[in-house]
């Protein structure tokens, strides 16, 4: 599938196709539909009975056998990850498990196998940046020189992240992503309630989980943080712990917070929370920024523990009272 | 026949077709001429410049029917065989994908046997690094007493992994990265015979942006091509390739230095709009802020032909030097905390709002004219704003130096008017013109000391070291907070260690030594007496000399006495010598001398020694002693002998010690 804001890229690609490299490396911010690019990409080099524009025809063999991941002549080479967490894009600040050697291996050894049907042999790498270094350097090889037909999609976030040994073997291929207003149509095509807001909270990329439960919490959070008083603050904590949300979430939601706090403090920009203008206009006034990066340093501690099953509740309450001496001082003049 | 890609279709079959490695062609054709044979090569040298290509030569060389020779015919059935990669007497061993012991084990066990059809039996491990401990062992006993007919080529981009023991037995060959004029040359070449059209200007670009490396260059032509529907031209190269200079970090620190959040969010937005990765922004903005720090302690040491030099020194001029060091250290744990942020850009955006949240501008209103305050007292010292605040006088002041910043990306920086109105001038839309190479500050690149051993053939990256080993040049004691205890509230004390943003051991660590001894023998309690010594003064003011650093490096010394200095300046630096810079020299002069100095600052050339150039001198000379070690050294003297092995004097770097 192809979202409304790659059409160009695809176009872009299709000129490519007559000088095919050994590797593209796809590269865009995340939650911009990298991997789908990627996929539909694969589909249409294994589709048997292409359409106008390359687009792959959905109902040949090829493209039956992609669409239930039995094709034999495609292999995708990814972290092992949850039945549930497949086929969705690496989440930021989430540490995902890592992409190790033997399955790269296992790879090699695939791409040395001749096709099962006539066409060629794809793999598709996501995301690149996990590979581990045992991992990666073993993909050297066979990038520089693959066996004929075979044809490796690498998605990452920045080449740079790569080992520079993996990028030079690679020809890169910048992904669009998508304006603020086909980001918002197609939300609203989704039927995503209050698009606009949860764009602007997913920081304008628009491929996220939509969970309105979720999104009904966050919004009683950063009422919360509008108002900071001790009373708010203990109820803060409280409601994130009778829902046993990880910690991960509420310190998204902070860290996001911080974020606009400070921007709109010390650069007068609002990044996540527009619709909450006035309040953070509010507060700024009482914002000390030198508090304020010491309370994003206990959130930068925390963070790596998102995922623990610690004490979720005195965390956060920890957390939260750095969070106050934000607003201690008053205003200085 | 499907496209091949120009890296594969136009790797060198012959010595003769190489670019770029001639010292290792003359090197090994001398021997293969000659028949001394190694048992054991090792090629070493950055992803792309030629190891493998080298590797299957010399299997070629050693095996072609015509005999042994540095020119395979390239037509008898071995050469044809091992072109093609089914040469059954040539292993290419992939060490990354054959990590383990069993492997190597195995090949070591058919190296006994003799060759079926070649003279030789080769085996190229490519990627050695990435062997197991127990494979590098296994492998030991063979490279000892290797079977006569056996040869090892070993190729790695990183011989530190590479144990010493394997090393010790091997010949070794140090590739260098290509030139820029190299790679631009070359691609040149090969769009003639590919019969593509092309601009020059545009070969010019990709040679920089491949940093090195031939592969790089080649693959870039590749997407050049397809980028541009088969034409390559300058336009498009450069659509493409992005970023490939520093231009945006100038403009980054420069907001910076102006306190302007809105135009560093809007830089910001627009790097991400590039798709300029923002973990390689924070990691050039620290190389930059190194070499910044070298600009303020060490101006000599920045290069004269450094690209960015003029702006460099302007930028020096706008950021006192204790907060380049807390820059610094924020772009270094930033670029740690960017896979913690939200998002990479949130986490970018918070990087540049820590910095401004510790500007003098926020934390301590006055604290540009007064450098000295250190940050940690400055931060414990909050002055809360609403709005970006406006810069100060003092930051304001550096017109020439702003005018300096915005006609940066000209293609003459030097000879552009200073005399522009720094609004107008910064807002400029920079004309993108010659971009400086990617690689030209690569922090990685460790600091060869120039008297040492030196393996088989004595050779350097051809680039010329634009950068100066920043943290190896002034190696005194790291900036300690304990320094300025007396300085700071008793009361502040107990919040210090809250305040300090980070971790302080953790900082050292990644911090390059800043010239911070004058804070130790500033103490001193008898009444200063100067001497006349103009650089010698220069150099005990050091980081207090803050903005007025460039002044103070670029005179000489006129006439003086206890109570009234005169300097003269030459009018290349006529800039640097305003009344703000005259004002901070005062300031700095009267704290050493304990009393208020007359300060007269003319302009005109004397044709004497200033301390900038005493610097340059004293490095020259340290050079040429390096120079004549190396020369008069006989294991060099043996290489440049026997192996045809050049020194290339102006890769030579003198060890700085202090
Ligand atoms: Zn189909
Ligand atoms: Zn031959």
């Amino acid at each position: 599938m192809l979202f409304p804001w790659q059409l160009q890229d695809w176009q872009r690609l299709n000129a490519e196709r007559a000088r095919l490299p050994n590797a593209w490396l796809f590269i865009g911010p995340a939650g911009t539909g990298k991997l789908e690019f990627a996929l539909h990409l694969a589909q249409s080099l294994l589709c048997e009975q292409l359409q106008a524009d390359y687009q792959p025809c959905g109902h040949c063999k090829g493209c039956r056998w992609f669409e239930h991941g039995t094709h034999p002549d495609f292999r995708r080479l990814s972290p092992q990850t949850d039945d549930e967490e497949e086929g969705k894009e690496a989440k930021p600040g989430r540490k995902l498990p890592l992409i190790k050697i033997e399955a790269v291996r296992q790879v090699i050894e695939f791409a040395h196998l001749t096709a099962h049907r006539a066409g060629q042999r794809i793999v598709v790498v996501e995301p690149a940046e996990n590979l581990n270094p045992a991992a990666a350097n073993a993909l050297l090889k066979i990038l520089e020189e693959p066996p004929q037909d075979v044809l490796f999609l690498l998605v990452a976030q920045a080449a740079q992240r790569l080992l520079p040994t993996i990028r030079s073997r690679c020809r890169q291929f910048p992904l669009s992503a998508p304006s603020p207003a086909q980001a918002l149509d197609w939300l609203r095509q989704q039927g995503v309630s209050n698009a606009e807001a949860e764009l602007a909270h997913n920081g304008g990329a628009p491929l996220f989980d939509h969970d309105p439960v979720l999104a009904k919490l966050r919004s009683q959070f950063i009422d919360g943080l509008g108002q900071p008083t001790f009373a708010s603050i203990l109820n803060l904590a409280e409601l994130v712990d009778k829902q046993k949300l990880p910690l991960a979430i509420p310190l998204g939601w902070l860290g996001k917070w911080l974020h606009d706090l400070a921007g709109l403090s010390l650069a007068g920009i609002v990044r996540y929370h527009p619709e909450q203008q006035a309040v953070l206009q509010q507060l700024v006034l009482r914002c000390d920024p030198v508090a304020l990066m010491r309370c994003q340093d206990a959130l930068q501690q925390l963070a790596p523990f998102g995922q623990h099953t610690l004490n979720t509740r005195l965390q956060l309450e920890a957390l939260l009272m750095d969070y106050l001496k934000i607003f201690a001082g008053g205003r200085q003049g | 026949m499907s496209y091949q890609v120009l890296a594969r279709k136009w790797r060198p079959k012959r010595f003769a077709d190489l670019v770029g490695q001639e010292h290792v062609v003359r090197a090994l054709s001398n021997a293969l001429n000659e028949e001394r044979l190694h048992h054991a090569y090792l090629l070493t040298g950055t992803r792309g410049v030629g190891k493998t290509t080298i590797a299957r030569i010399l299997a070629k060389s050693l095996n072609c029917e015509t005999g042994t020779t540095a020119e395979p015919c390239g037509e008898c059935s071995a050469c044809r065989q091992i072109d093609a990669g089914r040469f059954v007497d040539l292993l290419e061993i992939d060490a990354a994908s054959n990590t383990g012991i069993d492997n190597i084990r195995e090949v070591l066990e058919n190296a006994q046997y003799a060759p079926t059809s070649g003279r030789f039996k080769v085996y190229i491990i490519d990627e050695v690094h990435m062997l197991s401990k127990s494979a590098f062992n296994a492998m030991l006993k063979t490279l000892e007493e290797p079977p006569a007919h056996v040869k090892f080529i070993l190729a790695t981009t990183d011989p530190q992994k590479v144990p010493v023991t394997v090393l010790s037995r091997c010949l070794q060959f140090s590739l260098r990265n290509m030139t820029p004029q190299q790679v631009a040359g070359h691609l040149a070449h090969v769009l003639e015979v590919e019969q593509q059209s092309f601009e020059p200007a545009a070969l010019a670009l990709l040679g920089r942006a491949a940093a090195g490396s031939m592969r790089d260059a080649l693959s870039l032509l590749d997407q050049a091509i397809a980028y541009g529907m088969g034409e390559v031209r300058e336009e498009g190269v450069r659509a493409m390739l992005g970023a490939v200079d520093r231009r945006y970090l100038f403009v980054l620190l420069d907001a910076l230095a102006a306190a302007d959040g809105p135009r560093l969010m809007a830089e910001a937005e627009q790097l991400a709009q590039r798709g300029i990765g923002f973990d390689s922004v924070l990691a050039e903005m620290a190389v930059l802020l190194q070499q910044l720090a070298m600009a303020q302690t060490v101006p000599a040491a920045i290069a004269d032909d450094e690209p960015e030099r003029e702006a460099l020194f302007a930028l020096a001029s706008l950021i006192a030097p204790q907060d380049v060091q807390l820059y610094y250290q924020i772009a270094i744990h930033g670029r740690k905390d960017l896979a913690l942020a939200p998002d990479e850009h949130a986490g970018f955006n918070m990087t540049l709002l820590r910095m401004l949240a510790f500007h003098p501008a926020h934390a301590q209103p006055d604290s540009v004219a007064a450098p000295r305050s250190n940050t940690a007292a400055a931060a414990t010292r909050p002055a809360p704003v609403a709005m970006p605040a406006q810069p100060d006088a003092g930051v304001d002041g550096s017109a020439a130096a702003r005018a300096l910043l915005a006609g940066l990306g000209n293609r003459k920086p030097a000879s552009r008017p200073a005399a522009q109105e720094p609004g107008t001038a910064a807002d400029a839309e920079p004309e993108p013109a010659a971009p400086a190479p990617l690689a030209a500050p690569a922090p990685a690149q460790p600091v060869t000391p120039a008297v040492s051993a030196v393996s088989a053939v004595a050779v350097a990256p051809a680039e010329p070291v634009v950068t100066a080993p920043a943290p190896a040049v002034i190696a005194q004691a790291a900036p300690s907070v304990a320094a300025d205890d007396d300085e700071r509230d008793d009361e502040d004390e107990t919040e210090l260690d809250n305040t300090a943003p980070w971790d302080e051991t953790e900082a050292e660590e990644a911090m390059p030594a800043y010239a911070m001894a004058e804070e130790s023998t500033a103490v001193d309690a008898a009444p200063y007496q100067f001497d006349g010594d103009w650089g010698g003064l220069v150099t005990q003011l050091g980081t207090r000399l803050g903005a007025s650093r460039m002044l103070a490096h670029n005179a000489v010394l006129k006439g003086w006495s206890q109570s009234r200095l005169e300097l003269a300046v030459p009018d290349s630096f006529r800039h640097m010598a305003t009344r703000d810079y005259q004002e901070k020299l005062k300031t700095a002069l009267a704290e050493q001398f304990g009393h208020t100095v007359e300060l007269v600052v003319t302009i005109e050339e004397l044709g004497l020694e200033t301390p900038a150039m005493q610097g340059a001198r004293h490095r020259q000379e340290q050079l040429a002693q390096a120079r004549i070690c190396l020369e008069n050294d006989p294991v060099i003297q043996q290489l440049v002998r026997d192996m045809g092995a050049t020194l290339i004097a102006e890769t030579i770097q003198p060890v700085q010690e202090l």
